[in-house]
């Protein structure tokens, strides 16, 4: 069953069956940890001095590590070298539209952050976007995957349907909603509205709600997969035995299902936080860029391309925002390695 | 945390239900092994990117940039320097052209250019009629690169202002050409190449239209079309409600007016109130100007002093007030979403009764929507009775470091003459041919007869501009009407915009943008 030990195990590694992945693993280390002490035998059999075998073993692990450099030289030059020199821009004054010189200024750029008065409203706002959507978006896929893991007429259809949101392209979901979904003259929504009777909605009045909407519409999908893919592991004779005790529905819900489903609840939530906090396309199409809606992504391409053309402000602005996605990722992928760690049980 | 992805069944009922698992479930499993490897990996990156993209721009260009920068002083001497020399070159390319006249077009056969152009119906003209007209006679193919507004702008001055051989030519307006030919130098000087080329008639264009894209008699860029503002009507609409449109209102008569024909159908006036300086800050700075206020005093040197926003007197307040009352109460839906586009389409459909925009409107609702039924009256005025049009033009460009300037004024060249002018008029009419660019045009009877009802005012109009001095005090910065002509302008006008449009969206009152307003204004005052 598990021949191919590289793709099989990577997959086994993330969800199916730890505790085999472990025993591949530990055969293979095994495997060569042996090997690596046949040579040692070998070698000290042969007498030679131990700095020797010391310099074979570091040139061993070299060898080891030369396929993983590739990949490591390229993240560190797409990641790495851009972000050094985003540091450095950012102790500097460089006001591109003009033909001043770039000139340093410490931290003057980090000390007048707090001047602007939207930065605070800004992270305000990524905050509910990030949050928001993740909480919402969680509670309705619950729903809809719950719904989906009942047998019905039609359910591939359905599935392929619900999950359509989160194949859109972002940019062109957020024009179309603007433009086909929301306009005030032409939308869809506001067809539906003004022939009921209502007034119609203006996307200008309610910026931030109106991303919000957005947002949990393409995010609920990608939620409602984790948490299907939850429910489907779900074993039927526990949820059978339940039922012959006679636990009500909801019983078995609160009970049964949502403990179960709780690892996944936490997964979704974090990998669609670490989404949503990068959310641009939204506030930016949709939105107009609004003040009522702006986000941190948003407020430093304004301070940078956006019109400002500040390039040290806006490194400022983007330094603090990675420390402060650091902070969250690493919180992040702690608990993201506590769910992965499940095999101690 | 003890609890794993692992399904807990495999845990208390051990192996063998794993191998009974449905064929489905690895295939879902794996997906979502998928998006978690995703997620790492944009965890990993995180906010990074963004700073990415702002950091590799930065980077590749630092150098270049900073070379520009730091010669500075010594780059002014040395340009006039280079710009004889190359204008001696360049008259003598152009000379050879002159003396075969006849070969000059097939000369750039199998050459193409790139050419970066706003996105709108007059450049939609100008790629349709291209392949034939152009292409056909020269050789020479002309790529188009088509961006709204925002996006060519952050585009072409990355461009520009980086030495990138990206565009041969890009579409400025007299905001930019200035800023970035005589100031920046990054833009070349079109003069010589204009003078040298006899067919080219520089004299023909306007000269208001040409006084905005030149410093110190430098032109910086050739015009595709000109405008002003202006306000347009229905007439249908004010017959029926019994109003003679004056020729020359003022601001109070057209809220009455917008008062009188406003119903739950049609809006009574259109406004832009989409944030941006292009957009509603275009529109907002002309008001100001004849309510007598301005963004900022002006200092001695040049440079902005205090900002005139919030102040209880400023003329900035009282015609924001003026402005955001006007459109709350008689404008069109979801006002703070529109602009140009939304007002053009409300006007053509019936659903707005007049409109305060671009002169070059007119043109396109004589074509279409409101064909014999416009009506235009100059720029309404305030309290300072000021003449209030502004004054634009999309016009051509060539960055300094262009890979084909030869091939880029060839186009440019064609593409702002006379002859562009009467391809238009002959193909889709000459209402919609490119007005405020040349005197021919008005002079062209052709032109005249479409024109009927709105040629003589767009003229009229353009001519009283004053980009010199737009209000009651002098402006900081180069001139210009509806902005202030100094480069930290497009930040702060688009960002006290963002303010006002909340304000007329009914997210915030009209005080607390304009005190928001005057603490952006406040960064650059010195």
């Amino acid at each position: 069953m598990y021949q191919q030990v590289g793709n099989g195990l990577l997959v086994q590694m993330i969800c199916e069956d730890f505790a085999q992945a472990r025993k591949v693993i530990r055969t293979y280390k095994g495997a060569v940890t042996t090997e690596i002490s046949n040579v040692d035998t070998q070698v000290s059999s042969v007498g030679v001095d131990p700095a020797a075998v010391k310099a074979a073993e570091r040139k061993e692990r070299w060898l080891r590590r030369i396929p993983l450099l590739p990949a490591l030289i390229f993240t560190i030059v797409v990641t790495q070298v851009p972000f050094v020199i985003a540091l450095w821009i950012s102790l500097n004054d460089w006001a591109f539209l003009t033909p001043n010189p770039i000139e340093f200024v410490g931290l003057d750029n980090f000390t007048s952050i707090p001047d602007n008065g939207r930065f605070v409203d800004s992270i305000i706002n990524t905050f509910w976007i990030t949050f928001g959507t993740a909480f919402f978006s969680t509670v309705i896929a619950t729903g809809l995957a719950i719904a989906l893991d009942k047998k019905f007429i039609g359910q591939s259809v359905v599935r392929t349907l619900l999950i359509t949101p989160f194949l859109t392209m972002p940019v062109a979901a957020s024009l179309i909603w603007r433009n086909s979904i929301l306009d005030v003259r032409f939308g869809f929504v506001n067809f539906l509205l003004t022939s009921l009777g209502f007034d119609a909605f203006e996307t200008s009045s309610s910026p931030l709600f109106t991303v919000l909407v957005f947002s949990i519409w393409q995010w609920t999908p990608f939620l409602m997969l984790i948490l299907l893919a939850g429910l489907q592991s779900q074993p039927p004779s526990v949820l059978e035995a339940a039922r012959v005790d006679g636990a009500s529905n909801s019983a078995i819900f609160f009970q049964i299902t949502l403990p179960h489903l709780r690892p996944y609840l936490e997964l979704g939530a974090l990998l669609s936080s670490i989404f949503l906090i990068q959310t641009f396309d939204a506030v930016d199409q949709l939105a107009g860029g609004a003040i009522g809606a702006q986000n941190i992504p948003f407020f430093v391409h304004q301070r940078a391309i956006g019109g400002a053309f500040q390039f040290g402000e806006a490194s400022a602005f983007g330094v603090v925002v990675v420390i402060a996605s650091i902070i969250l990722a690493t919180f992040s992928l702690r608990v993201l390695s506590g769910l992965l760690d499940g095999d101690d049980l | 945390m003890r609890v794993g992805l692992i399904p807990p069944r495999i845990n208390f009922e051990g192996e063998i239900l794993v191998r009974n698992t449905p064929k489905r479930k690895p295939a879902l499993l794996k997906l979502l092994g998928l998006f978690a490897a995703l997620a790492m990996i944009a965890a990993a990156c995180g906010g990074a990117e963004e700073l990415a993209d702002t950091a590799a721009d930065a980077a590749g260009d630092a150098a270049d940039a900073a070379a520009d920068v730091v010669d500075g002083d010594e780059e002014e001497e040395a340009m006039e320097d280079e710009e004889e020399e190359a204008m001696e070159d360049e008259e003598e390319e152009a000379m050879e052209d002159e003396e075969e006249p006849a070969e000059a077009a097939p000369s750039f056969d199998g050459q193409e250019i790139t050419v970066a152009v706003v996105n709108n119906g007059a450049t939609d003209s100008i790629q349709r009629f291209t392949p034939d007209f152009f292409t056909a006679d020269t050789g020479l193919q002309v790529n188009f690169l088509e961006l709204p507004e925002q996006e060519l702008r952050e585009r072409v001055t990355l461009a520009a202002g980086t030495g990138s051989a990206e565009f041969d030519a890009f579409m400025i307006g007299p905001f930019e050409a200035p800023q970035f030919g005589g100031v920046n130098g990054w833009i070349q000087d079109l003069t010589p190449l204009a003078e040298a080329d006899d067919d080219y008639n520089l004299g023909d264009l306007l000269d208001p239209i040409r006084g905005a894209l030149s410093l110190n008699g430098e032109l910086y860029g050739v015009p595709f079309y000109g405008e002003s503002s202006f306000v347009m009507f229905n007439q249908e609409i004010m017959d029926a409600a019994g109003i003679d449109f004056p020729a020359a209102p003022t601001w109070d008569e057209i809220a009455e007016i917008a008062e009188a024909v406003d119903t739950d159908d049609v809006a009574g006036i259109c406004l832009r109130g989409l944030a941006g300086w292009g957009d509603l800050g275009a529109s907002l700075t002309t008001v100001v100007n004849t309510f007598g206020g301005t963004w900022w005093e002006a200092n001695a040197d040049g440079t902005p002093g205090e900002a005139q926003i919030n102040q209880p007197d400023s003329g900035f307040r009282a015609a924001t007030e003026f402005y955001v009352d006007l459109v709350q109460n008689f404008g069109e839906d979801d006002a703070a979403n529109s602009s140009f586009p939304q007002c053009l389409e409300l006007m053509q459909s019936g659903g707005a009764a007049m409109w305060y925009d671009a002169t070059v409107a007119a043109g396109f609702l004589e074509n279409e929507g409101l064909t014999g039924n416009l009506g235009v009256a100059l720029a309404p005025t305030g309290p300072a009775e000021l003449p209030a049009g502004w004054l634009w033009t999309w016009s051509f460009a060539i960055p300094e470091n262009a890979p084909n300037t030869a091939a880029a004024w060839e186009f440019i060249s064609w593409a702002t003459s006379e002859e562009y002018i009467n391809i238009v008029g002959e193909n889709d009419g000459f209402a919609a041919a490119p007005p405020g660019s040349r005197v021919s045009t008005y002079e062209n009877p052709d032109y005249i007869a479409a024109s009927e009802s709105f040629g003589q005012t767009t003229l009229e109009q353009i001519q009283i501009a004053m980009p010199e001095s737009p209000g009651t005090t002098p402006r900081p910065g180069l001139p210009g009407v509806q902005y202030v002509g100094i480069p930290e302008f497009q930040d702060i006008g688009t960002r006290c915009t963002q303010e006002i449009s909340a304000a007329i969206a009914g997210q915030q009152s009209v005080d607390a943008a304009l005190d928001n307003c005057q603490a952006i204004a406040s960064e650059v005052s010195q």
